[in-house]
């Protein structure tokens, strides 16, 4: 046995890894070229074998008619193959996305939330659909509700298609209204309604409460009060994205009803961001939720329960949160597979096959006017009133790199004035500060 | 090592010739081990010698890892010397270790006494305080989520019961960072007790005898003759321990997640949040530099007074 011999085989192994490694490193320099806005999109027709790769987080029956729509999609033999993975649970799609990227091996379909746009929109590797779309005009881009456009839109580029729509609606517990003999909420109540309601339905003997509040500070503590912002007809930030707009008196309005409901009425459940709130919701204990769509299907069936859009105080605003499908540029026959793929899963059929499969929203206008639209809202009654409520999604979060900031900020405010620990207005106006510290010393 | 080649020498051979031989093998055996150990070394390069580097790299830049970064030099590092959060998560993080480490010790110390003993069941008690540690941190964080929940958690009935008003506990900013050292106390004593039972148990029985029959108190066998001999025990646990709970984090992100009102913002948890939600890479890296650094002199130091004090059996 020669030692030697054997210790060439093991350097040559060693050398064999490492160009592996580095090869793995430096990945696809074949799609070099960026994709950046404008520059004449010319992608190949799609084909050429091989398979594109989805990232989703979808679970038991989204998963299940995810797999059977891409199934049905590869049965058409459009020239490559689907393969769609389950990446783990959404809340992580961002950080397992980023690793991807820094390894060079990004999917070519990811699903992500809509607050990482902006971010996303930073990476070179990340396809600025827009040319794409232009190119497409069957795929008709203005079909997708509003809110939805502008969530995927950041500076000019369109650098995802909407996967999933949804938005806050208000869900009441029938039999706790009937117990306390409080009307049930219409279309058009106040904010004094409401709060008044959420009063009468509190029993702190018996620990029931009228209202929940997701109170961990993060974005679901915040898109809450921008649902209340825009519903007092303020905003976060001037029109431009460039100063606080929060301290006005409609700021300062919607924390005080926050104030009142929580501090003085005590008549808010404060969830610690477990999502306890919909346990607490079925055991009879919680008379109304803001929540959307993904909820609906968690609530017990002995509860019987309506939905109605949300309170106005000058409107009724609501507010979307829209998550999309990202293209990651790995070589312009991928791209072109993957843009096929997206134009015939968003198609306004398919699409609407899918949303009966899953209980999803529909994202397009024109989905609600095909004839299956009747057998999906018979199989999803209260969808009408989420359907319907997209019509009050009027604004979105503002899509910029320091949004992930300002949210943590105004989330802290919302917290202390939930708690009890500052005033309305100190609240407001320290956000406000810290909001334009945070604009003022960009990305 | 001696070099086994060595036996092979062959009688007329002259020396000259035969240490150069020697030499050669040396220098291949030498080279064949070098071989045998890389693939490990090579694991260890990538793994963790890559990432150190590269995140030393990161610290001098602004990078939010998607789009490139920019050469900033020490930028990050002047901007965390001013930054009040992480001065409140510093003090948060020092506030945490100097509760965590002294009650996990002492407690674990109370319970290894206490089990060292030829008892019924004796095994059972010592499965039974070990357990925790078995058990996975989300598991640990349902279970106190649960009874600490302030609206419908059993520990706020009981103390309703006794007349005493509902806390907060997770949920208010003044008692979050305390449930949070109940709640790891629990789960790292089950280990505290078994190092400490092994090192009870390996005190010589003579050393105790002698000192019985020199008419010495349980107390005073247990001051002077036991605790001394527990040092080297003690001296390691006290490391160990601070240099987990200075990088306290997966129990905070299943349970608070920094809240309420960054009432358990830990260092760790800050640099979390700094990567991965405001996408501040480099200045999260620089974070965890001077984290590091901070570990490391405590561990020095740590070293240093022990010597003073802990008594090694030769």
């Amino acid at each position: 046995m020669s030692a030697r011999r054997s210790l060439i085989l093991v350097v040559a192994v060693l050398v064999a890894a490492a160009a592996g490694l580095l090869s793995a490193c430096g990945g696809s320099d074949e799609s070099a070229q960026p994709a950046g806005s404008g520059s004449p999109v010319a992608l190949p027709s799609p084909g050429g074998g091989g398979s594109v790769v989805l990232w989703h987080g979808y679970t038991d029956v989204e998963r299940a008619a995810t797999d059977v729509f891409v199934a049905r999609y590869n049965a058409t033999d459009p020239g490559f193959k689907v393969d769609a993975v389950f990446a783990g649970n959404n809340d992580y799609a961002l950080q397992k996305l980023l690793t991807a990227l820094a390894g060079g091996k990004a999917p070519d379909i990811a699903y992500q939330y809509g607050s990482s746009m902006a971010n996303l929109a930073t990476s070179p590797k990340v396809v600025d659909l827009s040319p794409i779309m232009a190119q497409t005009p069957s795929f008709d881009w203005n079909d997708f509700f509003p809110a939805e456009r502008l969530a995927t839109t950041v500076n000019g580029k369109v650098i995802g298609v909407p996967a999933l729509v949804d938005n806050l609606a208000l869900v009441y517990n029938k039999k706790l209204f009937d117990q306390a003999s409080v009307a049930y909420p219409t279309k058009d109540w106040t904010w004094t309604d409401f709060r008044d309601a959420a009063k009468k339905l509190t029993d702190s003997g018996a620990k029931q409460f009228g209202w929940a509040y997701v109170n961990d500070g993060s974005e679901d503590t915040v898109w809450r009060f921008l649902a209340l912002l825009w519903q007092a007809n303020g905003d976060l930030l001037n029109a431009d994205n460039t100063k606080s707009a929060l301290d006005s008196p409609a700021g300062i309005k919607a924390m005080q009803l926050l104030y009142d409901m929580s501090v003085t009425d005590k008549s808010v459940y404060l969830d610690k961001g477990d999502g306890s709130y919909l346990n607490v919701f079925n055991s009879g204990k919680i008379a109304m939720l803001w929540t959307g769509p993904w909820d609906i299907s968690s609530i017990n069936a002995d509860v019987q329960y309506g939905v109605e859009i949300l309170p106005a105080d000058v409107s009724h605003a609501t507010i979307a949160g829209p998550d999309n499908y990202v293209v990651l540029d790995n070589g312009p026959q991928q791209v072109a597979n993957a843009w096929a793929f997206i134009q015939w899963f968003c198609s306004p059929e398919v699409h609407l096959a899918y949303a009966t499969a899953t209980g999803h929203l529909p994202i397009r206008k024109s989905e609600t006017e095909l004839p299956a639209y009747k057998a999906y809202l018979a199989k999803y009654p209260a969808d009408e009133v989420f359907v319907a409520n997209l019509d009050n999604v009027t604004k979105a979060r503002p899509n910029i790199p320091t949004y992930p900031k300002i949210s943590a900020a105004l989330g802290q405010a919302v917290q202390s004035v939930l708690l009890g620990r500052a005033q309305p207005e100190q609240a407001i106006q320290a956000a406000s500060q810290q909001i334009d510290s945070i604009l003022a010393a960009g990305q | 090592m001696g070099a086994p080649g060595a036996g092979l020498d062959v009688v007329g051979e002259s020396s000259a010739r035969r240490a150069s031989r020697r030499e050669r093998l040396l220098a291949s055996e030498n080279l064949a081990g070098w071989a045998f150990t890389s693939p490990a070394m090579l694991l260890v390069a990538v793994f963790g010698l890559a990432p150190i580097i590269w995140s030393v790299v990161l610290s001098f830049q602004r990078n939010n890892l998607l789009s490139g970064g920019t050469w900033i030099g020490f930028k990050n590092y002047e901007r965390l010397m001013q930054d009040p959060l992480f001065a409140h998560s510093v003090r948060l993080t020092v506030l945490y270790t100097a509760l965590f480490v002294p009650i996990s010790i002492a407690l674990a110390l109370l319970c290894a006494i206490a089990l060292n003993r030829k008892l019924r069941f004796i095994r059972l008690y010592r499965t039974a305080i070990f357990l925790p540690v078995v058990a996975s941190t989300v598991a640990e964080a349902i279970l106190f989520n649960w009874l600490l929940d302030p609206y419908f958690g059993i520990v706020n009935y009981a103390l309703v019961k006794l007349g005493i008003p509902a806390q907060g506990f997770f949920q208010s900013p003044s008692q979050a960072l305390y449930a949070i050292v109940a709640m790891t106390v629990w789960g790292w004593l089950g280990f505290c007790v078994i190092i400490y039972l092994a090192a009870l148990q390996g005190i010589p029985k003579e050393l105790v005898e002698a000192a019985a029959i020199d008419g010495a108190t349980r107390w005073r066998i247990f001051r002077r003759v036991e605790l001394p001999l527990l040092g080297p025990t003690t001296l390691f646990l006290v490391i160990y321990l601070s240099i987990n709970s200075l990088q306290l984090f997966d129990e905070i992100y299943v349970t608070t997640r920094g809240g309420p009102l960054n009432a358990t913002l830990v260092v760790v948890y800050y640099l979390y949040q700094q990567a991965f939600q405001f996408f501040e890479a480099g200045y999260a890296t620089a974070i965890a530099y001077v984290l590091f650094l901070g570990i490391l002199i405590l561990t020095i130091a740590q070293l240093l007074i022990g010597r003073r004090f802990v008594h090694y059996r030769s």
